[in-house]
């Protein structure tokens, strides 16, 4: 536990002290908030049912937190540390190495409260309700950080199969179809019938719901179990197979 | 003198059937330094690596004191210290900051961690630097921090690979002295090194490693003294190879002779008394060289002996391909 703190902590003190890793990873998720809600929002004025009287922001603030929080940096910092040989060092170390892990996943935690607070406030600011309330917006948070560091776990997966940087970067780009193959413009009931069955087929989908459940509609429990058992499961999936692929490592 | 590191037929083969290292026995003594001398690509890394429980051997066994590497690789760790080829630091923490993460590594905490991370920095002359990032750090400050970073529990073995490499000759003279002050305090310490000088300097005793196998192993000057004789070196200069070895011809107390590349080294008993003879012969056949000169045999000279060719030409002639890419 205490090697675990201590690589955490180090990672932490990294996004600190590396702002130019995580300030990009927030110009997507807000060009696109602003871009969507720019271009829709007339489209889909607040009477629009599924809206729940609230602006189209509420509807789209889910998607710019995926995007906020979904990055590969650990995935990164980990082949970079490989590159440098600072990895080996660690290695060599008389500690578990699925520490290693559960550091890089700390300072995803903690990247991911971070960029997942800045968004929400930009969308306050676009004139957007919780309708939870500061709690659901607190839970609102924690979940999108929660799953950033769930999805962690494919960057530091291709880190640690291709020891390549360009490869473990490419690795954000799987990304893009899990998030719009999702309801992340409309419903899933406004998509065409085969759009409807692939997002309903996609975890990330319910992710997105329980998201926008506490934005729109307050506190819906049955979206809201569903989202934490996803970022659950794919959390733990993921991360047992990185844990493996450490373990692995060289062996 | 019971033994610190022991390797039996250890091997180590990668994917594409390439033997990195083919069967190699070791018994390094508790307390000395041993040298691990090859050029590159020799299996020296390999073996460390080995050694370090970083890489599972393909066949053979390794021992790091009673405790078999694959075996007990967590024991092992906590016994040795390592400091890798590719210096492994984090630039974005201070000097201070990545010792005192290692120490955490190791069980080593709070006030305990604060007093051996200052006694460290002090040991390879860091102090000054020690609040900044490592990035900033130069080549040889890397090194001393790489260096400091792998004594923070005291191991009993400490694996350095080639630690000076790349270094200016003032940082090697400071690894050198760094090197003897902890082996001096009881730490067995395996140097791996492409310096013929290093080893000769530094190591009580070497083994020499080419192509994935030990072609020598002893003392320096056992090495050196096994050949026996002095070596009379014939710079080339252009002048024809066979031209100029059917001139020289039999010489009383010859040896052998090897073509290395550009010169001809000659094995003899009395290097110094068949200098004149060698230069008359040249000069009748009317064969210009560009120098005659006599040594004592150097380690070199051993490698030569073993392998057929001269680790001072393998590395000039890397260093050229390396400048050329």
């Amino acid at each position: 536990m205490t090697e675990t703190l201590l690589l955490g902590r180090r990672a932490v003190r990294e996004v600190i002290r590396l702002p130019a890793a995580t300030i990009p990873t927030l110009f997507i998720p807000l060009f696109f908030l602003a871009v969507n809600i720019g271009q829709i929002s007339l489209t889909f004025p607040s009477t629009t049912p599924f809206l729940h009287g609230q602006g189209y922001v509420g509807f789209q603030l889910p998607v710019s937190l995926m995007f906020a929080v979904c990055t590969a940096t650990s995935g990164l910092a980990l082949v970079t540390e490989i590159e440098l040989g600072y990895f080996d060092k660690l290695l060599v170390a008389p500690i578990r190495r699925s520490a290693i892990i559960f550091g890089r996943l700390a300072a995803d935690l903690v990247r991911g409260l971070a960029v997942a607070t800045l968004v929400l406030l930009v969308a306050l600011a676009f004139g957007m309700q919780v309708r939870s309330g500061v709690p659901g917006a607190l839970v609102l948070i924690a979940l999108a950080a929660l799953w950033g560091v769930a999805y962690a776990g494919i960057g530091m997966l291709v880190a640690l199969h291709t020891r390549n940087v360009q490869a473990t970067n490419a690795s954000f780009l799987v990304f893009f179809p899990l998030l719009f193959l999702t309801p992340n413009f409309v419903p899933f009931e406004r998509l065409t019938p085969l759009m409807e069955a692939l997002a309903r087929a996609n975890p990330v989908s319910y992710v997105i719901e329980g998201l926008r459940s506490l934005v729109l509609e307050g506190w819906v429990l049955d979206k809201l179990a569903i989202c934490c058992g996803v970022i659950l499961l794919t959390g733990l999936v993921l991360t047992w197979l990185s844990v493996r692929a450490i373990d692995a490592y060289d062996r | 003198m019971s033994s610190a590191i022991t390797a039996c037929d250890l091997r180590r083969t990668f994917k594409g059937e390439i033997e990195a290292v083919r069967g190699i026995d070791l018994d390094v003594a508790r307390g000395e330094i041993f040298g691990f001398l090859g050029p590159n690509g020799a299996g020296k890394t390999t073996t460390v690596r080995m050694l370090c429980t970083l890489l599972p051997p393909t066949s053979g066994s390794a021992r790091v004191g009673e405790l078999d590497v694959v075996a007990e690789p967590a024991a092992v760790r906590r016994r040795i210290g390592v400091a890798l080829q590719e210096i492994g630091l984090d630039p974005l923490q201070t000097g201070r900051e990545l010792l005192e993460l290692q120490c955490g590594l190791y069980g080593i905490l709070g006030a305990r961690a604060q007093a051996r991370v200052q006694e460290l920095l002090e040991l390879v002359g860091l102090l000054d630097a020690a609040e900044r990032r490592t990035k900033t750090y130069s080549g040889g400050m890397k090194r001393r921090l790489d260096l400091a970073s792998a004594l923070v529990h005291s191991p009993g073995v400490l694996f350095l690979d080639e630690p000076t490499t790349g270094l200016d000759p003032a940082s090697r003279l400071t690894i050198w002295e760094e090197v003897r002050r902890i082996n001096a305090q009881g730490t067995t310490v395996f140097l791996t090194t492409q310096y013929l000088e290093e080893a000769d300097q530094l190591c009580d005793r070497v083994a020499i490693i080419d192509d994935g196998r030990i072609v020598a192993q002893g003392t320096p000057e056992e090495l050196k003294s096994q050949l026996g004789h002095d070596v009379v070196s014939v710079e080339l200069h252009g002048a024809d190879l066979a031209a100029t070895q059917a001139a020289i011809g039999e010489l009383e107390g010859l040896d052998r002779v090897v073509a290395g590349s550009g010169a001809l080294a000659l094995y003899l008993e009395d290097g110094p008394g068949s200098i004149a003879e060698i230069v008359r012969r040249l000069d009748g056949a009317r064969i210009r060289v560009g120098a005659v000169s006599v040594a004592r045999p150097s380690l070199d000279d051993v490698f030569l002996r073993a392998t057929g060719r001269r680790l001072e030409g393998d590395r000039e002639e890397s260093r050229r391909e390396e400048a050329r890419a």
